[in-house]
């Protein structure tokens, strides 16, 4: 029993180190690189609040690591950010690795970081490792009065079949509005892409249609910034560009459904 | 009179079989398997089938079946007729991961159009370089223990196309015992 105590121990330490892989689609991380949603979060709730709800949004980090290295750091020089949040396909391989060298580079932020999953970080193993590094596909919090709503919108990873978005969870999210002014929902595929199961297009904008304190839609997958109402019904849309355009969106939410969105480009050759 | 004769000479061209037991090196928590030596006992094409368990996988148990030939270009004497150091291995290996989730192609996938996905996600390349210590005389049945280190496909692209990723960065270390069969 001690015996195998120690091996376990032994096991854990070699998979601590990025040397020592089992497989590269392996779930497996250290205990302190696992569930990131909930951390950020924890980080998130501590922040001393403002009136003015102020985050950077962009997408795509997908194998664009020295982007991800100058996003960071120009981030990093912007004043009162609240957050950052990444807009899905985290990774380009779904590879546990990804994640890690992503994650790496985004720890250097001053504030906290959140994402959601994108259709490459659901390739291979991806959603289990997505599951183990970050945490649920689909989650909400609460932040400055606005109620975050972020979900796996990639229908197509699974064969579509009218199972994601998952829109009974969505539907009751849109619903709860206690304590909230204001709503915000973030998706990778934005409902206008080919991508999203076509089944669910309706019911999806439907739903967002009659949430009447909802701000925007955010979405990336398309690497490149559209605004509008595509669906003519009073819903803006909004997708940011990916970490090869560097250029990256803040929003700057306030009142009922004010905001402002500015775009911050970087690096060489911005 | 025998023992005065080069042991190279007492080598077969091909030949013997034997197992391996390796561990890590993106192939498996644990993978059992085995091989046979050729030109001269300097290519070493082996099978090996790994597993990883639920606690790694995050999902179902997987198993890796590994193709893998090593190339031993160089033995040294260590001074003792039972030591022998193979100090420096080239190899590759191709491997493919068992499991729903991954697809041989982007088109066996069924929900993608041509094109959408470019790499298979079950199927894994890679280049190895090692090292190795045999242990046993030549001509009876030997045990070598061997380190290598390896880089897959996917992670040797990443690193190609950003400055900031480094060779250590894409490294994956293993390593195991070979037993020969008489």
């Amino acid at each position: 029993m001690q015996l195998r105590g120690l091996g376990v121990i032994v096991l854990l330490w070699l998979a601590g180190c990025q040397l020592v892989e089992f497989s590269p689609n392996q779930a497996y991380v250290p205990a302190r690189e696992r569930s990131l949603t909930a951390q950020n979060l924890r980080r998130l709730e501590v922040q001393p609040a403002d009136d003015t709800l102020r985050f950077v949004f962009v997408g795509d980090t997908q194998r664009f690591y020295d982007e991800t290295e100058a996003f960071v750091a120009s981030v990093n020089q912007q004043r009162a950010v609240d957050f950052v949040l990444v807009g899905g396909d985290i990774s380009d391989f779904g590879l546990t690795r990804e994640f890690r060298w992503v994650n790496q580079r985004l720890n250097a932020l001053r504030v906290p970081f959140l994402t959601v999953i994108g259709n490459h970080d659901l390739v291979g193993n991806g959603r289990a490792v997505y599951q183990h590094i970050y945490g649920p596909l689909n989650y909400s919090f609460q932040y400055q009065q606005t109620r975050f709503i972020c979900l796996d919108t990639n229908g197509r990873e699974y064969g579509f079949g009218r199972q994601v978005p998952d829109m009974a969870w969505l539907r009751q999210q849109l619903a709860d509005t206690a304590g909230s002014r204001r709503t915000i929902v973030v998706g990778h595929m934005p409902p206008t892409d080919e991508d999203f199961d076509p089944e669910l297009v309706s019911a999806y904008t439907a739903a967002l249609r009659s949430c009447p304190q909802l701000v925007f839609h955010l979405a990336a997958h398309v690497h490149r910034f559209t605004a509008g109402q595509p669906f003519h019904d009073g819903v803006t849309y909004l997708t940011t560009y990916s970490l090869q355009k560097k250029r990256y969106h803040i929003l700057t939410v306030w009142g009922q459904r004010e905001f402002r969105l500015e775009t911050v480009a970087y690096g060489a050759g911005s | 009179m025998l023992a005065s004769i080069p042991a190279r000479a007492q080598q077969a061209a091909a030949g013997p079989y034997f197992l391996t037991l390796h561990v890590a090196g993106g192939t498996g928590l644990v993978a059992l398997g085995g091989g046979y030596r050729l030109a001269h006992e300097r290519l070493e094409p082996e099978l090996l089938v790994g597993y990883v368990p639920r606690r790694l996988s995050g999902s179902k148990p997987l198993a890796i079946v590994t193709l893998k030939t090593t190339w031993l270009p160089w033995k040294a004497g260590l001074g003792d007729a039972r030591w022998q150091a193979q100090p420096f291995t080239l190899g590759a290996m191709v491997n493919y991961t068992t499991g729903k989730q991954f697809f041989l192609t982007n088109n066996t996938a069924g929900r993608y159009r041509p094109g959408y996905y470019w790499w298979s996600s079950a199927v894994r390349l890679g280049l190895l370089a090692g090292t190795r210590l045999n242990y046993g005389r030549t001509g009876s049945t030997r045990t070598a223990a061997y380190a290598e280190l390896s880089a897959n496909d996917l992670h040797l692209i990443s690193a190609l196309t950003n400055r900031t990723l480094r060779l250590p960065d894409i490294l994956t270390l293993g390593g195991g015992l070979k037993q020969d069969m008489r």
